[in-house]
């Protein structure tokens, strides 16, 4: 089996991340185990120092999740690459089941897997995400909503040769964005099994997704300016683009209307209407079609 | 001899790039060319696929010369960095002298050296860009736009990288004034006075240098601002920095204005009002001051070159950037 690099970007967690790696260094036969420092400024350095067998990047001044990405696929070594963010876990083992799948088929470019949200004390919940794996040509799929949590994808070094490196000003639709770019030129795999727990954010936890009005408004700018322009969206009928659009402003307002619920049930009336008017700005049209489909509810 | 990654992005000028692959290969014993072929869509890939001993990697997206260069940052195997633009050229063993001179000072973030610059079809003007001979932190004239110094000059640490991240594509023109300067923030830059390489200067009559300019150095101006975030700069009083910020836009406005009074003769009309509108929204009272005035009218030829107004100078601009 060819090596993986599982790269695992951490800033001021130092609690968190000594579960992380463990983790990774069980997920796998042959891993290295890379821990980029995304400028932490507590002991994260020193407990570093004291982990065996991972190679630590210190960088100097802060890059956010996806510049501290693309600072680890700079040193990492191995044919098949994946994330870990330092308050996930991988499952024993999956990174193999995963990467076996994919050297069967040398086509596809990237493999994912299931999540097993966490709520913020670390429990398992039942919820597993996302429910139904989509496999083959996912691109327009991945264009309405990022199904794809981001710990459980191993994808090949060689992708990044076509598509570019992520983009570190897309802090937190970094790998949607890259997972956008693999799937419009390969086909992609995936393992209907729970490879990682993912920790759930809440409105309180100030992690990513809980900046959910933020997140949507970049990603409509990034869909506006970028993916729309990407040759297979450019190449095909006026009428699929526009059923692109839908699905896509659908799946933002269902994202946008669950976390204004999420939030007044937290009691956070700020960031409620923060994320109530990055709904009204999504469209008038969007907010009738969510009166008539009532299933808002998914994580972005 | 230390071995070095010479990178090389290119977008739809197969005329041009063979010319550079040879100079960098001649440029060093030990050199790792890599061309990134940033998605163009003419023969470029069957040109590459003729030149023999190179890496030779093909982006199906345009990612802007910033994001190919990364790309070429990653499959890069040395822990030496240089870059080439794919119509400028390097001087034979420029890359060894430079590799060498950085091996040796461990503590330096990159090296860089002068550049010859030359006309459209490589014929040397003349002109020569040098950065002062002064070696060590030289991060407040690179922040100042004062310090001449282009990707094509310059050898890089990967190291670097690693404490500062990579280049940032969003900075069309700019990305490689904004990565030295964050380096120079952390580490001494060793600067040499021997030219290492050629650098094409825009045609005046094509496109590609006219607006780019004046759009360039906005952009830079307005981007300082940001690297003012940078905590070296957040240290300082804020009188300090608004001084760093006044001889900045004064700079840039002087050299705008400079430029367009030069090009005047050419009747470069476009390129002069793009210039002076420029530099009036930069800073309206500065551009029209008297002195200045007075010396652009006692003509371009007559002052000195030191005199002269200048700041950083920008690549070529490239028009293919998919932001």
């Amino acid at each position: 089996m060819e090596l993986t690099s599982i790269i695992i970007t951490t800033h001021n967690r130092p609690q968190l991340l000594e579960r992380a790696v463990a983790s990774a260094f069980l997920a796998g036969t042959n891993v290295e185990v890379i821990v980029v420092d995304d400028a932490s400024t507590d002991d994260t350095a020193k407990i570093c120092r004291r982990m065996s067998g991972i190679k630590y990047v210190r960088v100097d001044r802060n890059q956010q999740v996806a510049g501290a990405r693309n600072l680890g696929l700079l040193v990492s070594i191995g044919e098949y690459i994946t994330f870990l963010d330092d308050d996930d876990v991988r499952l024993p083992g999956s990174l193999d089941r995963q990467v076996k799948l994919l050297e069967a088929d040398p086509k596809a470019g990237l493999i994912y897997g299931q999540a097993v949200l966490d709520d913020q004390s670390g429990q398992p919940t039942p919820e597993i995400y996302p429910q139904v794996c989509p496999q083959g040509d996912v691109f327009w799929k991945l264009l309405g909503r990022n199904f794809i949590p981001c710990g459980s994808v191993v994808f090949r070094r060689s992708c990044l040769d076509r598509v570019g490196l992520l983009d570190h000003c897309l802090a937190g639709l970094d790998d949607w964005d890259l997972w956008i770019r693999i799937a419009e030129l390969y086909p992609m795999l995936a393992l209907a099994e729970p490879v990682t727990h993912w920790r759930k954010s809440t409105p309180a936890s100030q992690q990513g997704t809980s900046r959910a009005a933020a997140i949507v408004s970049k990603s409509v700018r990034q869909f506006r300016q970028v993916w729309q322009k990407l040759p297979r969206v450019t190449n095909t009928s006026p009428e699929m683009k526009r059923h692109a659009w839908q699905r896509f402003s659908q799946n933002m307002g269902a994202h946008l209307s669950y976390e204004v619920l999420r939030s007044l049930r937290h009691r956070q009336p700020a960031q409620a209407t923060k994320n109530l008017f990055a709904l009204l700005r999504l469209g008038p049209l969007v907010f009738v079609q969510l009166l008539r489909a009532n299933d808002a509810h998914s994580p972005l | 001899m230390p071995a070095v990654s010479i990178i090389i992005p290119t977008h739809s000028r197969p005329q041009q790039l063979p010319r550079a692959v040879e100079s960098a290969r001649a440029a060093g014993v030990n050199v790792e060319i890599i061309v990134v072929d940033d998605a163009s869509q003419d023969e470029t890939a069957a040109v590459c696929r003729e030149l023999s001993g190179i890496k030779y990697i093909r982006l199906e997206r345009n990612q802007g010369v910033a994001g190919a260069r990364n790309v070429g940052i990653l499959a890069s195997s040395s822990e030496f960095i240089a870059f080439l633009d794919d119509d400028d050229l390097r001087l034979p063993g420029s890359l060894d002298l430079q590799t060498n001179k950085l091996a040796a000072m461990p503590e330096a973030g990159f090296v860089c050296g002068a550049m010859l610059l030359a006309d459209q079809d490589y014929n040397l003007t003349g002109e020569v860009s040098a950065a002062p001979q002064a070696s060590g932190d030289v991060f407040w004239q690179l922040l100042e736009l004062d310090f001449p110094v282009m990707p094509l000059s310059t050898v890089i640490r990967k190291q670097s990288f690693l404490a500062v991240g990579l280049l940032n594509r969003h900075l069309r023109g700019i990305d490689d004034w904004d990565i030295l300067v964050r380096m120079a923030e952390l580490f001494p830059v060793l600067t040499m006075a021997e030219p290492v390489g050629i650098y094409r200067k825009p045609a005046p009559y094509s496109g590609q240098g006219s607006s780019a300019q004046s759009a360039q150095l906005a952009r830079a101006t307005r981007h300082q601002l940001q690297l003012f975030g940078l905590p070296r700069v957040q240290a300082l009083s804020k009188s300090q920095r608004r001084a760093i910020r006044r001889r900045t836009v004064n700079r840039v406005a002087d050299t705008l204005l400079w430029n367009a009074w030069q090009r005047l003769p050419e009747k470069e009309f476009r390129f002069a009002v793009n210039n002076i509108k420029t530099a009036l929204r930069l800073n309206p009272l500065r551009a029209v001051r008297p002195s200045l005035l007075q010396k652009l009218a006692n003509g371009y030829r007559a002052v000195a070159p030191a005199e002269r107004p200048n700041v950083y100078r920008q690549s070529a601009e490239r028009t293919d950037s998919a932001l």
